[in-house]
């Protein structure tokens, strides 16, 4: 697909809800490729189930789950809290990870990794696990809510602060760093505000500190003098700051445009002309984050050809991805450790800018990692594909042959068919006897996952 | 394999042009042979190191114009002290931590370009590291990086080593993004190969795999396949390559360190590899700078000096050059956290043989400021220059997308396209 191709999308016909035709059915394809992108993916047996329903009543579906089962939560958040005794932000990370493995909501979990992305705080820095934590559930609790309270709040969070050095806004000298970022890689990106906005955004600011982990207003260094902010005139403190900065129409063009990259494809760039629908609707809906998601998740564009496979598994969605789609459990430790190894540390992003993604995932480097980190993952004696060896899984799936098994795989982890021929060399050179053997059926997985194939998501 | 014919050509070479008598047969060897072998030693196979210093380095605590009442006043809190600096002149000096660096610096194998920036300076860490990275603003095409455009020009070096390496965690700089050559970066060399009893087997199978698929249609694919081929081929090399080394300096346990031995070690082994890219993060100090500030110049300082004597050690000192920049200096003034916010221009520098040492380029006023900001005296450009036509034997032009002026930092460097 050509740039060109792209720009030529027609953006009436790109939003429209898509209805399953002839040419295009509601099928274990594009079921797979819904789970994927606005999950982390799902077992054949319930893409089927999915295809029992519309792919409308299924969106609706994954964004009412945006409130987690009780249960679920409370087991969650128990074992957060357990591992906050540690101290150790390292080890918080896979707390993280068992929610991705094991979530019933997972556009809310999706949509949270977008924002820990988006509004990036390292606990290389932070190194308080618990701030780090607290971070995470209020991205969690804002996820598909209203984007300007969103704001609102990381601009009182005591991590983020930290991170941006904005912990002690004094009136003499403010610091001008999460000025800056909170309009060029928060709100607006950059080029849409001057460096006169950066100078009198930091002064909004003055007065705000964290004291002892906590959020609070000093209003001793508080400078009430006039500012301008984008041609506004007074003297506005952060909130009547913040205000302003999502009132700009900059605002929504740019966060459509980071949603298109995370949900539909990573390249070619798309025109602006196309994602201004989205971008209205986002606008329409009082800065609604749910309101532009259904409209993306349900359109045309979503279930075309510009989106699936157009994308590059993150390091999450890969291996997460890859587990979900197999019923898996393993050592969420080391799913933690591996992440960072291959470029996504959860609580770990490289800067404020968080993780760029599309190629910038692969070099050679994330690529033998992750053929390692599944190598690690498949020799580990607690990996379980629900609850059994991979052998005896396929068994209980009625997948007799290798052939099925090559099939199952390419159904529930590939976007596009192998070719015969790679197929006949996985049956040959994985050696396998049967599905009876374990070992030959670890390596088969390996293998299919080792893939540039698999790769794409 | 083709690689160990390299390495062995070379230390066939070495050992034959050092001792021809030792090992008995250099003189059967016909002189035009050796004469070619020994351009392409020497002319052909200069290496060029860029250390990146992530976050905006204070180039004014770094290369300090200690003797300006100007700067004290702009900085009572952050201006190093006169008793500390590191004079090198009667105006300027380097921070207390730089003492190795001061060393490679009186020893003449450093060379300190000052005021290094460009036009409308771009505050934003990730537009202003794309500025460096691309020589291109916002509104051009930017799809590949300076280094990655040079790459392009390059034959593949003998061997088929990898012509450009990254070292990191980081993500891989945009600096050497081609369209044409994929550049492998190494996290570290322990992990840089498929692990287990089965590793070698699936090396084979995605090998053949990737060699066997059809011509895609689909970029993202084709990119994939292209990064599987060369990670798995780099990895093999690279493997290869790193093993028997031995060094007589210990370099310093630091992460810098640790990936500049790496680079020391490549390079001996007889890797072709031209461009090595590593980055060394930290510098955006907003807030308590004078420790973390002194923590990393003494870490950039301590490696980049081990490096270079580690080269010269094993006869490579004349043949590479490290070449560190940041994206931007910091403000003039200090803020209230003891910090200081983005700033504008700031110093380059080059380390290693050839060089014109001293310090070049006219340092800034720091009265007569843009936006409280350091204005720049040199383009970026004119260094990239430099290092392309003079060190690197291409005409800078194209990769740099017009015309400018290399300045002077290389010593009777004659341009090696035309030896």
């Amino acid at each position: 697909m050509t740039e060109v191709q792209a720009n030529r999308v027609d953006p009436d016909w790109a939003w429209q809800p898509f209805e399953p035709t002839a040419q295009r059915p509601w099928d274990r394809r594009l079921a797979a490729h819904l789970y994927r992108r606005a999950g982390f993916g799902a077992d054949l047996a319930t893409l089927d189930e999915a295809l029992l329903r519309t792919p409308a009543e299924v969106v609706d579906e994954l964004l009412q789950a945006n409130r987690e089962p009780i249960p679920f939560q409370v087991t969650a958040d128990s074992l957060a809290q357990t591992i906050l005794a540690s101290g150790d932000p390292k080890r918080l990370s896979s707390a993280w990870v068992y929610r991705l493995l094991f979530t019933p909501s997972q556009l809310l979990e999706k949509t949270t990794l977008f924002w820990h992305g988006h509004f990036a705080t390292s606990a290389d820095k932070v190194t308080d696990a618990t701030l780090m934590w607290q971070q995470n559930q209020l991205l969690r609790s804002y996820a598909l809510g209203r984007f300007d309270e969103m704001v609102e709040a990381i601009a009182q969070d005591p991590a983020m602060l930290i991170y941006l050095d904005s912990t002690a806004n004094r009136k003499a000298h403010p610091n001008e760093n999460f000025a800056r970022e909170l309009m060029e890689l928060f709100c607006l990106g950059e080029g849409n505000f001057r460096e006169g906005d950066v100078r009198e955004l930091a002064r909004c600011f003055t007065g705000w500190e964290i004291k002892n982990n906590r959020f609070r207003k000093n209003r001793y260094q508080q400078d009430t003098g006039p500012k301008s902010l984008f041609s506004r005139t007074g003297p506005f403190d952060g909130e009547e700051a913040i205000a302003i900065v999502t009132e700009q129409p900059s605002l929504e063009r740019f966060l459509a445009r980071k949603w298109y990259r995370f949900f539909v494809s990573d390249e070619p760039q798309p025109s602006a002309e196309l994602l201004q629908p989205l971008a209205d609707c986002f606008r329409a809906s009082g800065l609604q984050v749910a309101a532009p998601l259904t409209m993306l998740l349900k359109s045309n564009l979503f279930f075309s050809e510009h989106a699936i496979g157009r994308k590059i598994k993150s390091p999450v969605e890969f291996v997460v991805g890859t587990l979900r789609c197999l019923n898996a459990t393993t050592n969420t430790n080391r799913v933690a450790d591996g992440l960072r190894t291959i470029g996504q540390g959860l609580f770990y992003p490289p800067n404020v800018k968080g993780w760029d993604g599309g190629r910038t995932w692969i070099n050679s480097s994330t690529l033998i990692g992750r053929a390692n980190l599944m190598a690690d993952l498949l020799g580990d004696s607690v990996t379980r594909f629900d609850g059994k060896p991979v052998s005896e899984y396929f068994r209980s799936l009625g997948v007799r042959t290798t052939s099925e098994a090559i099939e199952h795989l390419e159904q529930c982890l590939l976007v596009t068919p192998l070719s015969e021929q790679t197929k006949s060399e996985l049956r040959s050179s994985v050696e396998l006897q049967s599905t009876q053997d374990e070992q030959g059926m670890r390596s088969l997985l390996l293998t299919v996952t080792s893939l540039p194939q698999c790769q794409i998501g | 394999m083709f690689f160990s014919d390299s390495t062995s050509r070379r230390r066939f070479l070495r050992s034959s042009i050092g001792g021809a008598t030792a090992v008995g047969i250099g003189a059967a060897i016909p002189d035009c042979f050796l004469q070619a072998s020994e351009r392409a030693l020497h002319a052909s196979e200069r290496i060029l190191v860029v250390v990146q210093m992530t976050g905006g380095n204070d180039g004014l605590n770094t290369v300090i114009p200690y003797a300006n009442d100007d700067y004290r006043s702009a900085r009572p809190k952050l201006a190093i002290p006169d008793a500390d600096v590191l004079k090198c002149s009667d105006e300027l000096g380097f921070h207390p931590s730089m003492s190795s660096m001061r060393q490679l610096f009186e020893d003449g194998k450093m060379t300190v370009v000052c005021g290094v920036g460009y036009d409308q300076p771009n505050r934003s860490h990730f537009e202003s590291m794309d500025i460096w990275h691309t020589c291109r603003r916002k509104n051009e095409l930017r799809d590949d990086g300076w280094l990655g455009r040079f790459l392009a020009t390059q034959d593949r070096p003998v061997g088929g080593d990898v012509l450009a390496l990254h070292l990191g965690q980081e993500k891989q700089p945009f600096a050497l993004a081609s369209n044409r050559v994929r550049v492998p970066t190494i996290r570290e060399l322990a992990e840089f190969q498929l692990r287990g009893q089965k590793g070698k087997a699936l090396s084979r199978f995605l090998t053949k795999s990737v060699e066997q698929a059809p011509a895609q249609s689909d970029d993202l694919l084709k990119f994939l396949q292209s990064s599987t081929a060369s990670a798995l081929e780099a990895s093999q090399r690279v493997t290869e390559a790193s093993q028997d080394y031995r060094s007589e300096l210990r370099y310093p346990e630091t992460s810098l360190g640790k990936k500049l031995r790496v680079i020391a070690q490549l390079i001996d082994a007889g890797l072709s590899t031209r461009v090595y890219y590593v980055q060394l993060d930290g510098f955006d100090t907003h807030a308590n700078q004078p420790n973390t500030h002194a923590i990393l110049l003494r870490e950039w300082s301590d490696a980049v000096s081990t490096f270079i004597r580690d080269l010269e050690g094993h006869h490579h000192g004349d043949r590479v050059c490290v070449m560190t920049f940041s994206e931007f200096g910091r403000r003039v003034a200090e803020n209230a956290s003891q910090g200081t916010d983005h700033g504008a221009a700031g110093p380059m520098f080059l380390c290693g043989g050839g060089l014109v040492p001293g310090i070049i380029g006219g340092y800034a006023s720091l009265t007569d400021l843009q936006d409280g900001d350091l204005k720049h005296q040199t383009d970026f450009r004119q260094v990239y220059a430099a290092v392309l036509r003079s060190w690197l034997g291409v005409d800078p032009a194209a990769i740099l997308g017009g015309q400018y002026a290399p300045l002077p930092l290389f010593a009777s460097m004659a341009d090696p396209t035309l030896g």
